[in-house]
């Protein structure tokens, strides 16, 4: 069965929330309808109140490129989606189309932790893998990378995704807000959302290791 | 059956999924954006089951990918101007590929060259270089085609010398085409001394107006005086032609903002159908 399939099957289940995104099916006569869960009353009352229509997945990537304060949304599991808008969708496909560019893949990671087939990745083989610039990136002590989850990572920090990864196999992160989080940035029960998955560190925070390991360096050397 | 620039044509894969792969980044945000262009382009025309995009400094990861495929067999074209360390390094360890065709996680991958050495990107830079400046006499022109030039990886100034020389036996009517790089030379900041003509004609050969096609090669070329703001919230090309140091410039965006570079993707598809699988 295709994602998008299984994706239709878990909106029949009862899912409707992905990170901010509340998906509404059969409103105003589209089989589904995207916007900010804050947006999400709004968009029922006539002409989906108001809210700028946007027809087709195509938008999806221009609505979560730039905050409402014009900052680039650097990683898209930031919790600070613009509100405004509704995205009608004439099926599954586009459904799914358009949240794997609000939320890259993050259906598709779910599926796989579903079905067993999730591969994680540690810190350790995520950072071992930097190229130019980026190789100093290894050299961030244990403590420096705990430290950093709870400086980077998480709600409070406006990422709202799930960490799966360890620092290596054998080390798992410190008890935090952040290693705690469950990816869903409302209060609605995991049976309504699927949650956003962190399967390996993303990029801002490879680079944010970069700043630490060279903090470490000067100081060591200071 | 699409047709374009002088390409070759592709007949539909309805089985398949296409992989474009691209570096993108997490500063600026006009780095992937024509990814996702050539994406759309490409899923308009319904010859594939899936487009996806993935990337090295952007999510989705590309490991990430393997996440977004339903398709048993997958296109992977590295939307890269070149051949170099990221088309036969980065890209195959992350995707796990050892040969123009691997079986990964149940499905054949099949391992495409970068957009940037086929021979049909000579026709975008014409197209763009026309467009840019038109009306604009060629005989009265030079063309540079410039890059970013470093001792580290040849391959990218082979790529665009390669593209030089086609030009020139294109015989497009320019008085010179010539190449020229930010960190070698000969130098783009010394196009006025390369060309001896009136009218220059400047194209970045890179694949999105990021830090160097909007922001380092102005400077060096004369049209800003200090890096500027991102290219979406700028419009330098829209300020063509340029009167700079006796000259009259005409500066475009990177030839990989061009939509149709979505058919050089198709013709790496079909070339690598022709060369590795006989069809």
């Amino acid at each position: 069965m295709s994602t998008a399939l299984k994706l239709r099957d878990l909106l029949r289940s009862g899912i409707h929330r992905i990170g901010q995104i509340e998906i509404q099916q059969n409103l105003c006569g589209y089989p589904y309808v995207l916007c900010h869960s804050a947006d999400a009353e709004l968009s029922k009352e006539p002409a989906f109140g108001g809210l700028e229509i946007h027809e087709g997945p195509a938008d999806a990537r221009d609505l979560s490129t730039y905050a409402s304060d014009g900052t680039y949304r650097f990683t898209k599991g930031q919790t600070n989606l613009e509100r405004g808008w509704v995205v009608v969708l004439d099926n599954e496909e586009g459904l799914r189309l358009a949240l794997d560019q609000f939320y890259p893949a993050c259906v598709g990671l779910f599926l796989a932790q579903q079905g067993g087939t999730l591969e994680i990745e540690t810190l350790r083989d995520k950072l071992n893998r930097q190229t130019g610039m980026y190789r100093f990136a290894r050299s961030i002590s244990d403590t420096g990378a705990q430290k950093l989850v709870q400086q980077v990572c998480g709600p409070a920090h406006q990422c709202a995704k799930k960490i799966l990864w360890k620092l290596d196999a054998d080390t798992p992160l410190d008890d935090s807000e952040a290693s705690r989080f469950n990816g869903i940035p409302s209060d609605l029960p995991q049976s309504e959302a699927i949650p956003l998955l962190c399967r390996e560190a993303c990029n801002h925070f490879v680079a944010e290791c970069r700043k630490a390991a060279k903090a470490e360096f000067e100081q060591k050397n200071a | 059956m699409s047709r374009h620039l002088g390409g070759m044509s592709i007949a539909p894969k309805p089985n398949s999924a296409l992989l474009i792969v691209g570096h993108g980044s997490t500063e600026n945000p006009d780095s992937s954006t024509p990814y996702f262009d050539h994406a759309d382009e490409i899923r308009r025309r319904h010859l594939f089951s899936e487009v996806h995009c993935c990337f090295w400094k952007e999510e989705p990861s590309l490991r990430e990918a393997f996440y977004l495929i339903d398709a048993k067999e997958v296109y992977v074209v590295p939307d890269f101007i070149s051949e170099g360390y990221f088309t036969q390094d980065v890209i195959p360890r992350e995707l796990q590929l050892n040969g123009p065709t691997t079986e990964v996680r149940g499905k054949a991958f099949h391992y495409c060259l970068p957009v940037g050495v086929h021979h049909s990107m000579t026709d975008l830079i014409l197209k763009r270089a026309k467009e840019v400046a038109p009306g604009v006499d060629p005989a009265a022109t030079t063309l540079i085609i410039t890059g970013h030039g470093t001792g580290l990886n040849q391959n990218s100034t082979k790529a665009i010398r390669d593209q030089v020389d086609r030009i020139i036996a294109a015989g497009a009517g320019y008085a010179a085409v010539m190449d020229a790089y930010m960190e070698e030379a000969p130098f783009i900041a010394e196009w006025d001394q390369l060309a001896t003509t009136p009218h220059v004609v400047v194209v970045p050969f890179f694949i999105s107006d990021g830090l160097h096609s909007y922001q380092d090669i102005p400077v060096m070329l004369g049209i800003d005086s200090e890096v500027g703001a991102a290219a979406s919230q700028r419009e330098v090309f829209r300020q063509n032609p340029h009167q700079l140091r006796g000259k009259t410039l005409y500066y475009s965006s990177a030839i990989g903002t061009e939509r149709l570079l979505a058919d050089v993707i198709l013709d790496q598809i079909a070339d690598f159908d022709l060369a590795h699988r006989g069809i």
